[in-house]
């Protein structure tokens, strides 16, 4: 009896702990969310929600290159994915399959340039852009974010575990090379190819400090600097950047609860790679 | 063949750019003269030895770092061991505690300095319960550096539980189960059986948080965005990447910058053949 009550107590204890946390990692989101609806004159006072409003989100519309922003974002992410999804398969299966010289070196040099942040190698890349005269342009968004040194190693890996047989006998059927690449080991790695997708489409999508060092004409922004000149913009207006701060987190707060069996496995191997 | 078009890309656009910042390094080089380079030798690395900025800037990332690693390791590894143990609405809670890696640091740091602005929400709740001064946190120099802990931390949590979660599932339940015959409590389970049982996932937790943390530059530079020179108030978040950044982007200098860069390089290699030779087995 004394043990059952326990157990139950530490039931509800587990839960409330959780529960706790879990308002804690969601709360500034639907803060966000909340102020976001409210009008300007009732924040920061808490207002029943009939008194809601979309006004924020008109007001942003309105007065901010928004939509454009929002334009922008979507361009580069579909680049990059589209790009990435490509380049990185083709290599992938590249490591995993074909025997060619040097293939041990390039996939120890793959791995040895996985851990460099960004960051460290951001003055280089800022010289090859301006060289190239791509400074404000989306092409320096898109075309050197597309080969991505964990999303090779990541098809590689999920290339590896397929048996080799299922595309020797396609191949011994008379199926070229790339045939069999495109019919068989493709179509089963779609699980693969999803999360390269998915991982790409939002680093690309939440990426600030490249956008940010790349582009100062607001007509070639992303959302996430659009957001951030909207602090300088609208400094008194909490609730408008509170609704520039949800039209930029919604699309991937669907995309992660929609695809979040697969997302996070995959998000928690990239997020320590290594 | 197939692997052209990617060894191109990443030759041009990370092979090349990791040798030009160690190449920069050792040049006096003008954001606005670029193509006119000079070899300078080391005068760049002696500049970073003399320079108090510098030593500032490693400093804080230090204090940064010191306060980020331990604080998020045992939030995760603690929630982790609940989440592990409960049956039903494992996934809902997971998934609400990842929320925060996915979204955007300039979404979560705009949110957070409405949170913790005078008289806001959280400046206000800290204010009761701590005793700190109910003021904008990310204004006051003395609470800046706490308030970036808190938006990185918030982040990233969900991401370390993810990875304990799997460690913890590597443990074989019968251990606690005979820890539980032989008396042992909650808080006992957790210290003799969970904790050593992750113990590879802890160390590994550990080094790449720490490699992560030490890359911190978003967060400091959207509550720098007002206006305020980076690593505002008063040099309190000019973290390292906020220095490199500076040098080269408000000061011009790209050779300098790209010599504190270097220092970044061979922190960050440092910290991942550390992780290579903790997890022999992972590598």
């Amino acid at each position: 009896m004394i043990a059952h009550h326990t157990r139950l107590a530490g039931k509800v204890l587990k839960y409330g702990f959780l529960t706790a946390g879990a308002v804690m990692a969601t709360g500034p989101i639907l803060f966000a969310l909340y102020t976001s609806l409210e009008l300007p004159a009732d924040y920061p006072r808490l207002v029943w929600f009939s008194r809601l409003t979309l006004w924020n989100y008109r007001y942003v519309f309105d007065n901010a290159p928004v939509l454009q922003w929002y334009a922008n974002t979507a361009f580069v992410t579909l680049g990059v994915v589209v790009g990435a999804v490509v380049i990185n398969t083709l290599a992938g299966y590249a490591l995993a399959r074909i025997h060619f010289p040097g293939r041990t070196v390039t996939f120890l040099v793959v791995l040895a340039i996985l851990m460099v942040p960004l960051q460290a190698i951001l003055i280089p890349l800022y010289l090859l852009v301006a060289q190239l005269g791509w400074l404000n342009s989306y092409q320096a968004l898109i075309v050197p974010f597309i080969a991505n040194p964990f999303l090779i190693f990541l098809m590689r890996q999920s290339f590896q575990t397929l048996p080799a047989d299922l595309e020797e006998a396609a191949v011994v059927d008379g199926a070229g090379r790339f045939r069999s690449f495109l019919k068989i080991a493709v179509p089963l790695t779609m699980s693969g190819i999803a999360t390269q997708a998915v991982l790409a489409g939002t680093w690309t999508w939440n990426s600030f400090m490249i956008p940010v060092t790349f582009t100062t004409d607001p007509g070639h922004y992303m959302m996430t600097v659009g957001l951030n000149s909207l602090q300088s913009q609208f400094y008194t207006l909490t609730t408008v950047q509170m609704a520039g701060v949800v039209l930029l987190t919604v699309p991937i707060v669907v995309m992660f609860v929609t695809f979040q069996r697969l997302i996070v496995p995959s998000f928690a191997t990239a997020g320590i790679r290594g | 063949m197939l692997l052209g078009p990617a060894a191109g890309l990443l030759g041009l656009w990370f092979v090349y750019p990791i040798i030009d910042t160690v190449v920069l390094g050792f040049q006096q080089v003008n954001l606005f003269h670029f193509s006119q380079r000079s070899y300078v030798g080391l005068t760049n690395f002696h500049q970073l030895l003399e320079d108090p900025a510098f030593h500032h800037s490693l400093f804080i990332t230090m204090i940064f770092v010191l306060l980020v690693v331990p604080a998020q390791t045992v939030a995760a590894l603690v929630i982790a061991s609940v989440l592990q143990s409960v049956g039903i609405g494992k996934t809902f809670f997971r998934t609400a505690f990842f929320l925060p890696y996915m979204t955007s640091t300039v979404a979560v740091t705009t949110v957070f300095m409405k949170l913790f602005v005078e008289g806001g929400p959280l400046a206000t709740v800290a204010a009761r319960l701590f005793g700190v001064s109910d003021s904008t946190w990310y204004a006051e120099p003395s609470l800046a550096l706490p308030f970036l802990v808190i938006v990185y931390v918030y982040m990233y949590i969900g991401l370390y539980v993810v990875v304990f979660v799997g460690g913890i599932e590597n443990v074989p339940p019968e251990l606690h189960e005979a820890a539980r015959v032989d008396g042992a409590g909650v808080i006992q389970r957790f210290r003799f059986v969970t904790v050593p049982g992750v113990r590879p996932y802890v160390f590994f937790v550990v080094v790449a948080g720490f490699i992560q943390a030490v890359q911190i530059f978003d967060q400091a530079y959207v509550i720098a965005s007002n206006g305020a020179i980076l690593g505002s108030p008063a040099g309190a978040t000019a973290t390292l990447v906020i220095f490199i950044y500076q040098q080269a982007f408000r000061l011009n200098d790209l050779g300098y910058g790209s010599a504190a860069a270097v220092v970044l390089l061979v922190v960050v290699f440092l910290g991942t053949a550390l992780t290579r030779r903790l997890l022999p087995e992972r590598s």
